[in-house]
């Protein structure tokens, strides 16, 4: 699995990020240059407030830099509309966040189906996904249930389950464990170990060492620069 | 069919009945003063052209009517008889005016089919240079009572309509502000604003055409309520409210495109915003 990064599924080349504020501009990511390649398993740290999320959101189309390149299978994001950022972000591109954000209205199987949906899957490749989705994250038997009636950990891998849907070639993960126990993050870091061995792309922003220590490649960051990267 | 014409009644009194039964005209008298005065068909009573009663004339009730209701008159019962023109002439006529130089100022003229109104009064205003005729409903419509309630009625529906827009925004506002953590996630996942955008006019105007019917329904029901209760109390036949297709067609036409442009508008206002700051708040 550990094989060169040959093909290349996101390019930062210098990107900033600044937000203006009453109070005068500020800068979340300063001039950041990075490569995600194919099924590359990274975790980025830093102290709160350093520009971690931001830069998530940046590879992940959801953010667009203020400065610098972005290009996403080689495109410049940049260039592209709405509904073409928002194509890549549904077919090439799976989002965790700390918070899960499931719609609370739909029960897990219907949060898993509605990318696909979006995607314009056929309703028996989509109830046969899901199923194999929410089994691989160990809800197959809570595919009625809906968020309120899920703990974090479960409602966490039924967002994993989600962000997989339309097979992602990158899966990005805000502290995936930031809202859960120890041994429930645990579980979690062991899914995602598993989503990454099967080939998709991981990048996690976390505080948690020990989920951090899973990547191959570790990145500090501190005042919205890459400070340090270190491979294992 | 003989002309007919009413008169307000200002002397009337019940006589019993006399030889002169057979040579009494007949008249029609209104529910309402049959009503009031306790009058029987086939009963003989005496009509006189002023009030102390000289100068009246015994007449036979053929029957009681129901007066055409007239808005202009709410409130006053209406008193009426009709009586047969020589009939009427003959009990008016002031003792020194000979027979056959009265005059009328205007007649009502009741037409086989009314939509030939227009045609029949000029045809008549171009025979008979000296004669005004016009259109019954014209000459109601062209009242100045009716213009100001017209009016009247055309201020407070604007207003209505005003307020409650304000009122509908307010509240679409709030609905959508509402779902801004959903829209905000589905953003997140990939569906594009304008993918968005359409569902939500699909459910703006699906709720905006069930609020309107839904209104209309509420009207309707009411409707023969507030009929009921007007016509209870007026003693009348008027009818006050009237939901007629156009007035439907007329709400739903201003309801529907309202209410979902509200809903598109607040949000259109959302929508571009980031998406993550909407599922974050
Ligand atoms: N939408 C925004 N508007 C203004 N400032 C923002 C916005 N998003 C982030 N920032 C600022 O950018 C900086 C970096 O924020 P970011 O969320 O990326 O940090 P983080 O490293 O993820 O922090 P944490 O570990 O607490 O999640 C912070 O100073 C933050 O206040
Ligand atoms: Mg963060």
């Amino acid at each position: 699995m550990n094989g060169p990064p040959s093909s290349l599924i996101v390019r930062a080349i210098g990107v900033s990020r600044q937000f203006t504020m009453p109070a005068g501009p500020v800068t979340a990511v300063r001039d950041v240059t990075l490569e995600i390649g194919a099924g590359e398993h990274a975790a980025i740290r830093g102290p709160s407030g350093c520009g971690k999320s931001t830069l998530l959101h940046m590879l992940g189309c959801v953010d667009s830099p203020t400065a610098g390149t972005l290009l996403f299978d080689g495109q410049d994001v940049s260039s592209l509309s709405d509904a073409a950022r928002s194509r890549l972000r549904l077919r090439q591109i799976g989002f965790v966040f700390q918070r899960f954000f499931l719609l609370p209205m739909l029960t897990a199987a219907e949060n898993v189906e509605l990318p696909q949906a979006e995607a314009g899957a056929a309703r028996d490749d989509r109830t046969r996904r899901t199923r194999e989705l929410l089994e691989f994250v160990g809800l197959g038997a809570r595919s009625d249930h809906r968020p309120s009636q899920l703990s974090g950990g479960e409602m966490q891998r039924v967002a994993i389950a989600r962000a997989l849907a339309n097979r992602p070639r990158l899966l990005l993960a805000d502290e995936p464990t930031g809202e859960l126990d120890q041994s429930t993050g645990e579980q979690i870091a062991a899914l995602l170990d598993r989503v990454n061995a099967d080939g998709t792309a991981l990048v996690i922003v976390t505080h948690d060492g020990v989920l951090a220590d899973r990547a191959r490649r570790v990145l500090m960051m501190k005042d919205g620069r890459i400070e340090r990267e270190s491979t294992r | 069919m003989p002309s007919v014409l009413s008169i307000v009644l200002l002397a009337l009194a019940v006589t019993a009945p006399s030889t002169q039964d057979g040579e009494a005209p007949p008249i029609l008298v209104t529910r309402q003063l049959a009503a009031s005065e306790g009058l029987e068909q086939g009963q003989i009573i005496r009509l006189a052209p002023d009030s102390r009663g000289e100068g009246g004339r015994p007449f036979r009730i053929a029957g009681v009517y129901e007066p055409v209701p007239d808005p202009a008159r709410l409130g006053t019962l209406p008193r009426e008889v009709r009586l047969h023109l020589p009939d009427l002439l003959a009990l008016t006529r002031l003792p020194d005016v000979p027979a056959g130089t009265e005059y009328v100022e205007a007649i009502n003229i009741a037409l086989v089919d009314p939509a030939e109104a227009r045609n029949f009064a000029r045809d008549l205003n171009a025979r008979m240079p000296g004669v005004s005729a016009r259109p019954a409903a014209e000459a109601a419509g062209s009242g100045a009572t009716f213009q100001v309630l017209r009016r009247f009625h055309l201020a407070i529906a604007l207003v209505t309509i005003i307020a409650s827009t304000v009122f509908l925004l307010a509240l679409t506002i709030m609905l959508v502000d509402e779902r801004r953590e959903t829209v905000g996630l589905l953003r997140l996942i990939g569906l594009p604003v304008r993918r968005i955008l359409v569902q939500i006019f699909l459910e703006g105007l699906l709720i905006a055409t069930a609020g309107g019917l839904i209104g209309l329904l509420l009207a309707s029901a009411s409707e023969s309520l507030i009929n009921a209760f007007f016509q209870w109390r007026y003693d009348t036949a008027l009818v006050f409210v009237r939901i007629t297709p156009y007035v439907a067609a007329a709400c739903l036409a201003v309801a529907v495109p309202l209410g979902t442009i509200a809903t598109v508008t607040a949000s259109w206002v959302l929508l571009r915003r980031n998406a993550l700051r909407l599922a974050r708040r």
